[in-house]
């Protein structure tokens, strides 16, 4: 395809996939997803009961490819089966993979409480009508997101891939992404913002999650509006880069043009992962500086 | 059938090569697992499995869209290995703007006294009861090798599977079952290796690291049978058994 | 291994995928050229086979893997997917039985090496892997069945896996093996609530399945209910025994008080 058409399909699909990371990582704080997840479910068993949405939905990458792939599937059969246009399948398919990610949220929340019984954490049933139409919204966004950006890719860019193939594998990646960024923001500082800022969790802590909110029990829904604040728009700009400078080294220097073209692109590639090494290595040296140490060094005080 | 294996002897050969790849790479990505999200340990925050799929399959996407266009063999596995770098690079850089601006805590491993990259001195950085957090250097390159050797592993197995059929390689039926076969295969690479390592390792300098060969055997072996499967089955598709 | 009630034998959750897995697929196989409403038994079959991997993975997860439920999930399908299309690669009437044996091998492999050369140690791993990868398979093949109308290779190839299908079905059915116990996980998870919920999110499967058909707008509908159905029944099923299990199930509340939690 024309190179500059490429460049106007891939700023749609770059703004594409930072929607959807947002909307991932904001969909797994809201339902306490994965990581994070793993301190809500201790927390009862540390005598902490809690109201919030404790949804196990088998970590984040195979929640969202699950999620991803169900869209995929209804638009590609309302494409070609029925034979409506991909504007109203793109949508109706983000619609059945929000319903279905509800039935899994649902039992999830249920199941696990369910199973802790003895540690005396009831079921709220309000959180589950609360919480559940919000998980749901965001579900829709992030599938409706990743659709629009393997949809692009197979039918604007030419990728080999299925449609349905190529929306599991992204699904899955920016499940991946959402849950080694954003996740971070939600389970070392909200879940615990009543220890001192600057300290990862101490072990002793364990367990101990915040549960009493600014006025009234805190939820997942409080949880979302903080970690909207960074940890969601993060998790944006995250996966958004990842899709972005993958597909755009591969249109600056394409490979159809000849083997040097395609050489330079896994340079141009290999150019931006050694500069993000090296801020990754400058942010390291700052903080180092700034925040300085916890403990003093005893072994040279010893020998002074 | 017996033709279809002996004739692509080089393909399995090269299928095993890339799934135990695979398998050696999941051993460089720093892995945390639920205790890095929470700052308790080093490494990103991710399940092993996980993340190194979620790498190799950024690599299998960007080898496809090479290969669907230009054959040669070294650009396409580049391609692959490249495609995975940048994607843990872009993660992993986000991944650190939280740790140190909304968390508030230095990169650090608690396994070693110094980098072994940058020298730094590590342990009077690491917060009180906790095994380390954040992505310092030396994990940050632990994970782009990892993520390269994955990348090269999956783009290998992509490429050796195109090449089995007789079909063209712009065929749309054959690039979607290698690439289904791909991610299968993937996946069961990525996942024996997650059984040797037994939840969170921190890269290289890992003492974890050094049971690397378990693995590599294992995954040696069972892509071994599967690739003959593998190579059967897209054989097949080109009308002859 | 936790103290799950243990209401069914893992010989009689094999018998019921085994038997009702192969048993469905092969009337879909033979009743479909006569109508292709019939592909609904495949998805019958697919159910059988993700209940009884659903309770393989509650099985082993109970030995502690260290990588968490969902890998095993993978596993399984990822084997079930490669044997899948050996078996039917290889053709003909048999393709589907070649294709669960080759899965139970390959599971057996790899059990093996997981135990013997990782090192894992877990009694039950090899029984477990293999069990697993042939539920995987038969649930592929129970879909594919119903969603290309046959299992004649060239038709799989073009109407589940051009289409990437395949991948729905992997994750959908890998979903119904390992979301039941890892959502009930917990130290009063029971088996029979567990597996309720495997038969719900099969239903689910099946449903999604029906859609994607494409053996007549009759094999869609059919499928469509019958789907519909399983996955109530299953649904209002696993609240019962969620409600029978949990300690309290409220409307709303504070946090339980002092005494309370004494």
């Amino acid at each position: 395809m024309e190179p500059l058409i490429s460049m106007g399909v891939l700023a749609l699909i770059g703004a594409a996939a930072t929607i959807a990371g947002a909307s991932e990582d904001l969909e797994s704080d809201v339902g306490s997803q994965s990581n994070a997840n793993s301190q809500i479910q201790l927390a009862p068993q540390m005598g902490y009961i809690h109201r919030y949405y404790n949804k196990a939905i088998a970590g984040e990458p195979v929640s969202n490819g699950m999620m991803c792939t169900i869209g995929a599937t209804g638009t590609l059969v309302l494409i070609k089966h029925f034979g409506m246009s991909p504007l109203f399948a793109l949508v109706i398919g983000a619609l059945i993979a929000a319903m279905v990610h509800g039935s899994y949220s649902v039992t999830a929340i249920m199941g696990r409480e369910a199973s802790q019984k003895r540690f005396k954490q009831p079921i709220y049933l309000d959180l589950i009508r609360s919480h559940t139409p919000v998980i749901m919204a965001f579900a829709f966004l992030t599938t409706f997101t990743v659709e629009i950006v393997s949809y692009l890719m197979v039918y604007a860019l030419a990728h080999p891939f299925p449609f349905v193939l190529l929306s599991f594998l992204w699904g899955v990646v920016v499940g991946s992404v959402g849950s080694a960024t954003g996740d971070v923001h939600l389970g070392s500082e909200r879940q615990f913002q009543q220890t001192e800022f600057g300290s990862g969790l101490n072990a002793s802590n364990s367990g101990n999650i915040v549960r009493k909110g600014e006025s009234g029990l805190r939820n997942g829904i409080d949880n979302l509006w903080f970690c909207s604040k960074f940890g969601g728009p993060m998790t944006g700009v995250a996966f958004g880069m990842v899709v972005f400078l993958g597909i755009w080294i591969l249109i600056v220097f394409d490979p159809a043009r000849g083997l040097k073209e395609g050489w330079l692109s896994n340079i141009l590639g290999f150019l931006i992962v050694v500069v993000l090494g090296i801020w990754n290595w400058h942010i390291e040296k700052e903080a180092r500086e700034k925040f300085g140490p916890y403990k003093e060094d005893k072994t040279e005080e010893v020998s002074a | 059938m017996i033709e279809l294996i002996t004739a692509n002897l080089i393909w399995i050969l090269a299928i095993v090569i890339g799934g135990t790849l695979i398998s050696q790479s999941v051993h460089f990505i720093p892995v945390g697992g639920a205790p890095a999200a929470m700052s308790q340990a080093t490494g990103i925050g991710t399940g092993t499995v996980m993340l190194a799929a979620g790498a190799g399959i950024a690599g299998i996407i960007a080898a496809g869209t090479v290969m669907a266009v230009n054959q040669n063999l070294p650009l396409v596995i580049a391609a692959g290995a490249v495609g995975s770098m940048v994607m843990l690079a872009a993660t992993m850089i986000v991944a650190t703007w939280i740790y140190v601006y909304g968390v508030g805590v230095i990169p650090v491993s608690a396994k070693v006294k110094y980098d072994p990259i940058t020298k730094y001195r590590q342990d009077l950085y690491v917060s009180q009861g906790t095994e380390g957090h954040g992505i310092p250097t030396v994990c940050f390159v632990s994970a782009t090798i990892g993520a390269a050797l994955g990348g090269l592993g999956g783009a290998l197995v992509y490429y050796a599977l195109m090449k089995v059929s007789t079909l063209p390689v712009t065929d749309l039926n054959l690039s979607a079952v290698v690439s289904t076969f791909t991610i299968g295969f993937f996946f069961i690479n990525s996942v024996i290796p997650s059984y040797n390592i037994g939840g969170t390792i921190e890269g290289f300098h890992d003492p974890k690291f050094k049971k690397w060969p378990k693995a590599a055997l294992a995954s040696f072996i069972a892509s071994i049978f599967c690739a003959i499967v593998a190579v059967v089955a897209v054989g097949s598709l080109g009308g002859g058994l | 291994m936790s103290d799950a009630k243990n209401k069914y034998p893992p010989n009689t959750m094999l018998a019921l995928g085994v038997v009702g897995g192969l048993v469905g697929i092969y009337l879909a196989y033979f009743l479909a050229p006569i109508n292709h409403v019939f592909v609904f038994f495949g998805a019958l079959g697919a159910i059988c086979a993700s209940v009884w991997g659903a309770d393989v993975v509650r099985r082993v997860a109970s030995y502690g893997l260290g990588t968490g439920v969902p890998s095993i999930g993978m596993l399984a399908l990822g084997m079930g997917v490669i044997a899948t299309l050996f078996g039917l690669s290889i053709g003909g009437v048999a393709g589907p039985i070649i294709a669960f044996i080759t899965a139970c091998v390959i599971g057996a492999i790899i059990g093996i090496l997981a135990n013997k050369i990782i090192g894992m140690g877990i009694p039950i791993m090899e029984r477990a892997t293999t069990e697993i990868a042939g539920a995987g398979t038969l649930l592929i093949l129970g879909f594919s069945i119903v969603i290309a109308g046959s299992l004649d290779y060239v038709l799989v190839v073009k109407d589940v896996i051009a289409t990437g299908f395949i991948m729905m079905i992997y994750i959908a059915g890998g979903m119904a093996m390992l979301h039941p116990f890892n959502s009930n996980l917990g130290p009063d998870e029971m088996q029979d609530r567990s597996l309720s919920l495997a038969i719900e999110k099969a239903g689910i499967a099946m449903v999604l399945s029906g859609f994607a058909s494409v053996a007549g707008l009759g094999a869609i509908a059919v499928t469509m209910l019958i789907g519909i159905f399983i996955w109530y029944k299953g649904f209002n099923k696993y609240y019962s025994f969620v409600k029978r299990d949990a300690y309290k199930v409220l409307d709303t509340g504070m946090l339980p008080t002092e005494e309370e939690m004494q």
